[in-house]
């Protein structure tokens, strides 16, 4: 892999053995969980999640406004939080950012796969959990860049903790309606029947229901886009 | 008739209307007599009957330490009691006790057993307590354990028991028509020295090998207290008079209260999953409430919805759960408009309580508060309190801002001020984690306090065990709830299971008053093998049977017994069809007929 400008990195086309856990509290998650042999083509991937500054210069230049904004945007960013990553976003928001770049939001598979990487680690940065290395329980978000250390084998910063991140599917088991987010957040909820909080490994993924867009955006939940190659 | 005390043979008598009983104290305290006074049948067919054995650590105190020290009995206006005090040295420790009878009801006879100890050095030994005469009852013919039936010569238990009052176990006599009650109240579960488990101890295997243990002070304390009922008429009024007796204790006016009645016809309630297209429209992005209500119709029509949105999705960021209702579509005015299109089809809507998602900067005060203003903006009917059994103090306080408001909790409230406060809940079996089989068996609550409706629910459940849920419900008189989007995975009900639950549905209308009766008893004795059976029943000329079928063979022959009246109208309400008759066998009117194999039939008896 490369770093080229504009915060993008090369990611060179690969297999690689997808096998991942999920947690959904009660009922079950029907996706096909692996392991199985993916292809990852070439493409490029955001060092960064996106931040404010990123996604607010969207909205002003494209005049972007969704039909439902009930909480869009709604945890109103300060100017000193420029480098934080996006929340308060919508799958959809978070495609149309993506188009307007370029590019398109991770597949479940291609998330992984940036996050542990052929040597398949636990954790983006290794096998072992070290919390100085990402947002982990803590009391709010951070910059984007804050834990350089902590970045994956091709250079991602950022992918467990600090925000969840949206990726590209949205499943339809022909009852429901629901997508995988990756890479827990820094916060924790205090009980178990919450969603599980926290940095998350590399090979989890989390059901989140989807609903109208109000229910669908979060104070935790951001993205990071990819560039096919 | 017998004298209450034989000072020369060392024997001292209690009786009451219906029993005797006889200890005798000469070597050591044993009950001699328990004697049904209509048949004169002794209970107690051995010698053997010590009531009462002390054992310090290892040892059991041997009865030559024994020394009786008096004995006492005195009646005065309607109470009246005998009592025997005795005192034990051993090893250099002291033992004093006491054991009493005592009668203030005509029914009802307190056996109590009262210790005191002082410990060599003050240091007090491992003490426990072995009832021989009680294992010998418990190995009776005719001893039924609380909740449990005859099956020929076995017992079998057939009934489901979560609250904290225990029935009696019961002992009849040959003819059946006397039977005693054996209580062991329980106040507390961890008063020290009270019945300390012995209610639970007496409905398991095992009784017989029990030893209570306790903590013995320097003056005497109660340690056990069993109560006798006694009635001529058979077990099944011995379950009226401890029902009775155990709910002369509570204080039920909140279930009488006019603005509440509609809790009580809430059969039905729809568990109203927000994330799945059985309620949510994701083309026009809204709630289809129409749509449920319409659905809802194949079940006999939705009595209520309990409307789930939070749940799992709570935690996913700091947002609590009253702010999850800000983000639906339209707001508040989602719910308003919800409400509104239940209320035009008759259709009550709660919304949940999650108390595990109070936050520490949180209280129930602020949570009663945000209730009271959701009430006031959407005009929801009731609360349901996820994973709770109790209603907390803080929310009392909206039933007298909004009086037909309602709660209901997911567990069967188990303790006094619980069953009291809170009017209605689940009944909810079933264990994802632990290979449930859904049983049809009795919930012996629902027949203590019939005025508090359950909604029967097991949500995991499918197939055969879903058909079980839909038998229970019709053995019991039960509600149901109906779970078809369990969190993401789509259980629906088949048609034909529809359909019985529509047909109970139309059954606890229609008979509602008999149902929910009063006089209600589980698990009456049935006169074939393989039935247990309710009876429904208030103080009309009319009863209700439940009866259900156990096995894998149909059973024909005879069923229960009905009263002996000269005009008697019988009709089968529910179940596959049998014909049925009325025949007198041995000294009792039995009403014949078929209970296909593992089958519920509802029989309506008119006299």
């Amino acid at each position: 892999m490369t770093e080229v400008k504009n915060k993008k990195i090369y990611i060179k086309s690969s297999e690689f053995i997808y096998r991942v856990e999920h947690l959904t509290l009660e009922g079950t998650c029907s996706t096909d969980h692996g392991p199985k042999n993916v292809k990852i083509k070439n493409l490029y991937v955001d060092k960064y999640p996106v931040t404010n500054k990123e996604y607010l210069n969207f909205v002003k230049k494209t005049g972007y406004q969704p039909r439902d904004t009930q909480r869009f945007l709604a945890h109103k960013p300060k100017n000193n939080q420029s480098n934080y990553p996006v929340v308060c976003i919508s799958q959809n928001d978070a495609m149309q950012y993506a188009k307007w770049v370029g590019g398109r939001l991770p597949t479940d598979e291609e998330w992984q796969y940036i996050a542990s990487g052929p040597d398949y680690s636990d954790w983006p940065w290794g096998d072992k959990f070290d919390p100085s290395l990402c947002n982990h329980d803590h009391n709010s978000l951070k910059p984007v860049n804050s834990n350089k250390q902590g970045s994956s084998w091709c250079g991602c910063e950022d992918m467990s903790g600090n925000a969840w991140e949206w990726t590209s599917g949205v499943y339809d088991d022909g009852e429901h309606r629901f997508a995988l987010l990756r890479g827990g957040s820094f916060y924790y909820a205090h009980d178990h029947w919450h969603v599980g909080g926290g940095a998350r490994k590399t090979n989890f993924h989390w059901k989140l229901q989807i609903l109208n867009e109000g229910m669908n955006r979060a104070s935790t939940l951001g993205f990071r886009c990819v560039y096919d190659a | 008739m017998h004298k209450i005390k034989n000072v020369k043979n060392k024997i001292i008598n209690f009786s009451s209307k219906d029993l005797f009983l006889s200890i005798d104290y000469s070597k050591k305290v044993n009950l001699d007599k328990l004697i049904d006074l209509n048949s004169n049948y002794n209970f107690l067919d051995k010698k053997s009957n010590d009531l009462l054995k002390i054992k310090i650590e290892n040892e059991i105190i041997p009865d030559r330490f024994l020394k009786i020290e008096k004995v006492s009995e005195k009646t005065h206006n309607k109470l009246k009691f005998i009592s025997l005090a005795f005192s034990q040295s051993f090893k250099k420790d002291f033992f004093k006790g006491r054991i009493s009878i005592i009668q203030k009801k005509e029914n009802v006879i307190d056996v109590i057993f009262q210790l005191a100890g002082k410990w060599k050095n003050n240091v007090p030994k491992k003490t426990s307590l072995i009832f021989p005469f009680l294992r010998n009852l418990n190995n009776h013919k005719n001893f039924l354990k609380p909740g449990h039936v005859f099956n020929g010569k076995k017992t079998l238990k057939k009934s489901a028991w979560n609250f904290h009052e225990y029935p009696p176990a019961i002992l009849t006599d040959k003819s059946k028509n006397f039977a005693i009650g054996i209580e062991f109240y329980d106040q507390f579960p961890w008063q020290a020295n009270y019945n300390l488990s012995m209610h639970e101890a007496i409905s398991k295997e095992g009784f017989e090998k029990y030893e209570t243990e306790v903590q013995l002070t320097k003056n005497l304390s109660d340690v056990i207290v069993m109560r006798l009922y006694t009635s001529s008429e058979g077990k099944n009024k011995v379950f009226n008079l401890w029902k009775e007796n155990t709910r002369s204790r509570y204080d039920l006016r909140k279930y009488f209260k006019p603005k509440n009645t509609w809790i009580k016809k809430n059969y039905i309630t729809h568990f109203t999953f927000a994330y799945g297209k059985e309620s949510f429209n994701y083309e026009k992005i809204k709630f289809n409430i129409k749509k449920i209500i319409k659905e809802g119709k194949e079940f006999g029509g939705y009595d209520s919805l309990i409307f789930w949105h939070q749940y799992p999705r709570l935690g996913l960021d700091n947002s609590n759960q009253w702010n999850l209702y800000k983000y639906l579509p339209e707001e508040y005015k989602s719910i308003k408009n919800i409400v509104r299109e239940c209320h035009n089809h008759g259709v009550k809507f709660f919304i949940p309580f999650k108390p595990w998602d109070v936050r520490s900067n949180e209280s129930l005060d602020y949570h009663a508060k945000s209730l009271e203003n959701f009430i006031s903006k959407t005009n929801i009917d009731g609360f349901f309190l996820d994973t709770m059994s109790s209603l907390p103090e803080s929310f009392l306080r909206i039933q007298k801002k909004f009086p037909s408001f309602e709660f209901a909790s997911e567990g069967t409230p188990r303790e006094q001020r619980q069953i009291e406060q809170l009017t209605s809940s689940w009944d909810q079996i079933g264990d994802i984690r632990r290979n449930y089989k859904v049983e049809v068996e009795a919930n012996m609550f629902r027949f203590v306090f019939p005025e508090h409706p359950l909604n029967l629910v097991s949500r995991w459940s499918v197939g055969s065990d879903k058909d079980s849920i839909i038998k229970r419900a019709a053995f019991n008189g039960t509600g149901l709830v109906i779970w078809q989007d369990v969190f993401g995975c789509w259980l629906p009900f088949s048609k034909k299971q529809k359909q019985l639950i529509k047909k109970i549905k139309n059954i606890l209308d229609k008979f509602h008053a008999i149902i929910f009766g009063s006089n209600s008893v589980p698990l009456i004795e049935t006169l074939s093998n393989g039935l247990i059976c309710n009876q429904f029943c208030n103080n009309s000329n009319q009863k209700i049977f439940a009866i259900y079928n156990f096995t894998n063979k149909n059973i024909k022959g005879p069923l229960f017994a009905v009263e002996p009246k000269t005009k008697i109208k019988l009709k089968q309400i529910y179940g596959i069809n049998t014909s049925l008759q009325i025949k007198k066998r041995k000294e009792i009117l039995a009403v014949f007929g078929t209970v296909y194999a593992n089958e519920v039939a509802l029989i309506h008896v008119k006299y």
